[in-house]
């Protein structure tokens, strides 16, 4: 869209801004301000915005007295501003490639306008910024917003007056959503930090130059310009880059508006009260020691209120404790809750997101997949009774609630910012967020300046494994199942890979056979493959031998992502209806069956990593009537991933026994 | 490592413009149905599975329209103004898909993927016409839709093949009206709403055969009102109308 630049000035200072909507401006600077400027052709948002900061940039230089001359506080006289606008515009036309049929030409503003509906217009205005508070929407989401929340009343009033309107009186913040991205700071130790001190020595050449080129980005979900494509756009008249990593929710653009609103003011408020209990509290050390020594009574407490089991309740503890540690002490904003498959993570977020809620603050609970969403909203519906919940995923109909309490797929967070004072992430290293920078752009950005993010895993990545190693990342272990038994170690089988046995029709007696023991002692069986191409093969196969296992050929079954009947066969499943189910990645997390055994073929495959593998053998043994299930890696070759999986399920099953949580001492 | 050696060996990997998974090319021995370079580059680059899933409509059943199967629309029809029309694909629920991601979506990449489909069908049209064609020009969008929407679909297809086929394009016609979105109407009142929504251009008078292109061919309102327009607005300039759409449902 094209949007009008223009540029005030007071007694004092100079600003520029543009506008969506130029006669609210008009209006809103009638009296405050004494001369005004404008450019007479609208121009595309994005070069508009960068033209304001750049003359912002320099009138604050002025103003501070930190330009050239030194001149504080003196009036410019009228028409020597007026040529620096006319420059800088220029400029920023040059840096937009405009410049050749960018129309310079200003007009100054004579005050006569008068807007009819002020007061209805402020009345919209300010609901709107309620409803806008820690969101950042594109023009089209808001509208969207707004027609949810729309009074009959107001229909006469222009969306995006109320909006300039809001951003006029701070309410809201209005830029383009693709947008050079602002200079980090300098880093403060190291060889770079020393190469910026001598740029500053450096009258001219290339080291004087700035530190570097400012590229675009995506300022929703923080791309850069990899993820960016150029292409000519009939709304602004120019080429423009448009974001193609977020492309799904809405298309943001260089000359598209992004509005973002202001933190909720509760959040504030409530670091206000943290500050100053921990200044009543007559130590900072006493402080420390007195939340030690209540420790043990806080585990008590969880565990009776929430049913947690001793592990369990050490760790939420110990998470509870780091939320409540006031921000300017806390040394980072990241907790890592590492709790083994089966330990009951969810049971354990409740406390947490309990306390949040009781100071008054908003809760995001994060989650890769809509499923896991709707299974876990029940639960947290008997939890908080009392608490707003919302509940955001692709086509969910409370888009545009807001509440305490919200419950969302990891897409829907960028649509947030600063918004929550608890940002919890669950299976941090699942599908969506493995290794999209996206994903952990807006998980951040939701986050408020005050407030800590949660990562829930029972396989970290080894980044963070790292940081926990180093000290560098506070984190709370759960080593332990629920029902406190040790996991079950994956035994090994060496037999050839799918396609070999799958091709000669047989399968290998060294498989066969710990099946078959499977089957006798009742369980049901998960068999991995690595391919979705192998279940159809495999599960046919299996079915010829369905005689010699002993079972039913119809209760053999295969599933895989390509499968539209996927959700009744893992129904099934559940119900007992079919006992051996052939698979692939796609089950290997978020399914529980009581008394099951796991299979793992073609291990040594690379679509194993250590993780899922850890979350394969994570489906075995979960429930305490059997703990004991068996697990079985079935691979030609013993591989790294392999092992360090078998290394990382041994490490946590020695460290529940030196803690002393298993049940009966083995 | 400062240099990753092993990537100057292996091959390049890129990702496929439609789904954005990675396109093994060694592996879809799938034959591309273009003669031109340009676009057979840009079809190689899809992936196997999406490569095989383009439903092309190798051969038309129909002369008049190019559809795939008999078609009733063109006997029935008593005047037409156009006077062949070929299309590339034939509209199913997958292509819909491609369709919308780039037409409401915005993902312009699919742009140069679509604009290669649409050259099958200009070739297939190239047979059957062997005078060849004088313009080519596009359906135009109403003024409101093409700001919403940042660019018109028809218009950019239509100029991607006329760099790769050394044609000429040129913006014929101007819409007046902006309509509601075609596919909820019905067949009638599709042919009654399309009266008067297009006007010609009026600078310059192009005579010879006028090359139309659109995305979709459903009842073919659009591509009739279209060439009647161009056809009767300057008698005096006498043109021939084909057209030429991705799509046929």
């Amino acid at each position: 869209m094209k949007v009008v630049l223009y540029a005030v000035r007071g007694e004092t200072s100079m600003m520029a801004f543009f506008s969506i909507a130029w006669e609210v401006d008009k209006e809103f600077w009638n009296g405050r301000a004494i001369e005004m400027i404008r450019l007479k052709q609208p121009v595309p948002l994005g070069m508009a915005d960068y033209a304001r900061k750049k003359l912002n940039e320099r009138w604050d230089q002025d103003a501070s007295g930190l330009g050239k001359g030194g001149k504080k506080g003196v009036k410019a006289p009228s028409n020597e501003w007026i040529e620096e606008f006319r420059q800088i515009v220029q400029r920023a036309g040059d840096h937009y490639l405009l410049s050749g049929y960018l129309d310079l030409a200003t007009e100054r503003i004579q005050w006569s306008a008068y807007l009819s509906n002020a007061s209805d217009l402020t009345e919209v205005a300010r609901s709107i910024a309620i409803q806008l508070t820690g969101r950042s929407l594109l023009k089209e989401e808001a509208y969207q917003l707004f027609a949810e929340g729309a009074q009959k009343r107001y229909a006469s009033i222009d969306p995006l007056a109320a909006i300039q309107y809001a951003a006029l009186n701070g309410a809201l913040q209005l830029t383009a959503a693709v947008a050079p991205q602002p200079l980090a700071a300098p880093p403060l130790r190291g060889f770079r930090a020393w190469v910026e001190r001598l740029r500053a020595a450096l009258p001219f050449g290339l080291a004087a130059a700035p530190r570097h080129a400012q590229d675009l980005a995506c300022r929703r979900c923080g791309s850069g310009p990899n993820k960016l494509r150029r292409t000519a756009c009939a709304a602004c008249g120019q080429a423009c880059a448009y974001c193609e990593a977020c492309l799904t929710m809405g298309r943001s653009r260089e000359c598209e508006l992004l509005i973002i609103g202001v933190p909720p003011a509760r959040a504030s408020a409530e670091s206000k009260v943290s500050r100053t209990r921990s200044s009543q509290a007559p130590t900072r050390d006493s402080l420390s020691h007195k939340v030690s020594s209540s420790h043990p009574r806080i585990a008590n407490e969880l565990a009776l209120r929430w049913g947690l089991s001793e592990a369990q309740s050490a760790a939420a503890t110990q998470a509870l404790l780091f939320l409540n540690t006031p921000f300017h002490e806390r040394a980072s904003h990241t907790f890592l809750l590492w709790a083994v498959t089966g330990a009951g993570k969810t049971e354990m977020i409740f406390p947490l997101l309990e306390a949040v809620l009781a100071r008054g603050g908003r809760a995001l609970v994060a989650t890769p997949r809509r499923d896991v969403v709707l299974e876990l909203e029940p639960r947290l519906a008997k939890a908080f009774p009392d608490q707003e919940r919302v509940v955001l995923y692709g086509g969910s109909s409370e888009r545009w609630k807001t509440g305490q309490l919200t419950l969302a797929t990891t897409h829907q967070l960028l649509r947030f910012q600063e918004a929550f004072d608890l940002v919890l992430i669950d299976e941090l290293d699942a599908f969506p967020y493995h290794n999209d920078p996206m994903l952990h752009f807006a998980a951040d950005k939701c986050r408020n300046k005050t407030g800590c993010t949660l990562y829930l895993s029972a396989t970290p990545p080894l980044p963070l494994q790292r940081a926990v190693a180093k000290g560098n990342l506070v984190s709370a272990r759960v080593p332990v199942r629920y029902h406190g038994h040790p996991l079950p170690v994956p035994g090994r089988l060496v037999i050839p890979s799918v396609t070999q046995f799958t091709g000669k029709q047989r399968i290998p007696a060294k498989l066969l056979k710990p099946l078959r023991r499977s089957v006798q002692r009742g369980a049901q069986i998960f068999l991995f493959v690595p391919y979705v191409k192998q279940v159809e093969p495999t599960v046919r196969l299996l079915r010829r031998y369905a005689s010699q296992l002993n079972i039913e050929p119809d209760s053999i079954s295969g599933t895989s992502s390509k499968d539209s009947e996927r959700s009744d066969r893992v129904v099934a499943f559940r119900k007992q209806i079919i006992q051996l189910l052939v698979t692939t990645t796609i089950l290997e997390r978020g399914v529980t069956i009581p008394k099951s055994d796991v299979y793992i073929l073609d291990a040594h495959n690379r679509l194993f990593d250590a993780a899922s593998l850890v979350q394969m053998s994570g489906r075995a043994g979960r429930s305490a009537v059997d703990p004991r299930g068996f697990v079985y890696y079935g691979a030609p070759m013993w591989t790294l991933s392999q092992r360090s999986s078998i290394r990382q399920i041994r490490g946590m099953n020695s460290l529940a026994k030196r803690q002393g949580y298993f049940k009966d001492s083995l | 490592m400062l240099f990753n050696l092993i990537s100057w060996f292996a091959p390049s990997q890129q990702d496929c413009p439609v789904c954005g998974r990675n396109a093994s090319q060694a592996s879809s021995p799938i034959v591309v149905p273009v003669k031109h370079a340009e676009p057979r580059r840009i079809l190689t680059s899809l992936c196997g599975t999406c490569r095989k899933s383009i439903p092309w409509i190798t051969h038309a059943i129909c002369r008049i329209c190019g559809r795939a199967e008999s078609c009733e629309d063109c006997i029935r029809r008593q005047n037409r103004y156009y006077a062949l029309s070929r299309c590339a694909v034939r509209y199913d629920p997958q292509m819909r898909d491609w369709l919308a991601l780039y037409k409401y979506r915005g993902n312009e990449g699919l742009e140069a993927v679509l604009s290669a489909m649409l050259a099958f069908a200009y070739e297939r049209l190239c047979e059957v016409t062997p005078s060849g064609f004088d313009v080519i020009t596009s359906v135009p969008l109403a003024p409101e839709r093409l700001r919403a929407r940042g660019y018109n679909q028809a218009e950019r297809l239509a100029i991607r093949l006329a760099e790769w086929y050394g044609l000429e394009y040129r913006p014929m016609l101007l819409r007046l009206r902006h309509t509601e979105k075609q596919s909820l109407k019905t067949r009638r009142s599709r042919v009654v709403d399309m009266r008067g929504n297009f006007a010609a251009v009026p600078t310059d008078l192009v005579s010879g055969t006028v090359l139309l292109v659109d995305d979709i061919y459903t009842t073919g309102s659009t591509l009739d009102e279209c060439a009647r327009v161009l056809t009767q607005a300057f008698p005096e300039a006498s043109r021939e109308v084909y057209g030429l759409l991705w799509a046929r449902s």
